[in-house]
């Protein structure tokens, strides 16, 4: 369970770093159309670690709902799941050669943020 | 020879910066996950354009990811190697650690075959080109590879602990 939840964590949390960063501007010779395929994908991620972090969760309820760092990791989890489905809409509704807006931006840059910590504060669950 | 090897692991300064604040060990860990996002992300989307999941994106773009793969486990390599000073006995007598860095070596045989082999003949593919069965193979074997790595790095407290 736990080897499947760092494996939905890489593609979920992977994928996402990346498209956030292609829409910030990096790689920009991979063509905004072509990340549609991988948002499925990292759904796909978040799939498998809503079922395995649902029973690693089981395990050890009464100890994580009191923890703050492991509630601060669920929010901004969930924060970043938000992010992903506002901005794959956003993506998908550029013509090819279109620019993203501004806001779409400051969404990927957030998220960027939000993922980065939710991994970090999801590491010290192990410590506080 | 492995014995040597680890008492002098264990009487380098690096043994004493990782075991002696409470900081470095969770800090190094959250870098190892950080990074291994992020190798893991761009290697799906070079990986799956190679196999052929997602044809809109030209082989040139798959090259530009290549410095966020490369970057990302240079900084697994470091803080990996951190956890090694720090604790090599028990890395050394677990399997799943070794299991792990072969197939890290596996994954950099793989990763030069592409680079050596594969790119040169695929790097002017455009969008919706096919690729040659070398790459999709070569994509293919690097998922199992690398998706092999993450399972057997997360397991390792798990498995073969005490020389199994």
């Amino acid at each position: 369970m736990i080897a499947l939840h760092a494996l939905g964590m890489a593609i979920m949390v992977g994928l996402s770093l990346l498209l956030d960063l292609r829409i910030l501007g990096w790689f920009a010779g991979i063509p905004l159309q072509a990340l549609r395929r991988f948002f499925g994908l990292a759904w796909v991620g978040f799939g498998i670690n809503f079922v395995s972090g649902s029973m690693l969760f089981s395990a050890q309820a009464t100890s994580y709902i009191v923890d703050w760092v492991f509630m601060t990791k669920m929010t901004l989890v969930l924060l970043g799941a938000v992010t992903a489905g506002v901005l794959q809409p956003a993506v998908a509704k550029v013509a090819p050669g279109g620019q993203l807006s501004g806001g779409t931006k400051a969404v990927a840059g957030a998220a960027i943020v939000i993922w980065v910590v939710a991994i970090v504060m999801g590491r010290l669950t192990a410590y506080l | 020879m492995l014995d040597s090897l680890m008492d002098w692991l264990v009487s380098t300064p690096i043994n004493g910066l990782v075991l002696n604040y409470a900081w470095s060990w969770p800090t190094l860990e959250s870098l190892h996950f950080l990074a291994l996002c992020t190798l893991m992300g761009s290697l799906m989307i070079m990986d799956l354009r190679l196999i052929g999941f997602n044809r809109l994106i030209p082989l040139q773009a798959v090259h530009s990811l290549m410095p966020v793969a490369i970057v990302s486990f240079a900084i697994n390599m470091i803080t990996g190697l951190g956890f090694i000073f720090g604790d090599p006995h028990t890395y050394f007598a677990n399997w799943a650690f070794w299991a792990k860095m072969i197939l890290i070596l596996l994954a950099g045989a793989n990763f030069l075959l592409y680079y050596v082999v594969v790119e040169p003949k695929v790097v002017r593919l455009g969008p919706n080109d096919a690729t040659p069965l070398l790459a999709k193979s070569v994509g293919a074997m690097s998922l199992i590879f690398w998706f092999g790595v993450l399972s057997f790095g997360r397991l390792l407290p798990y498995l073969g602990t005490g020389g199994g």
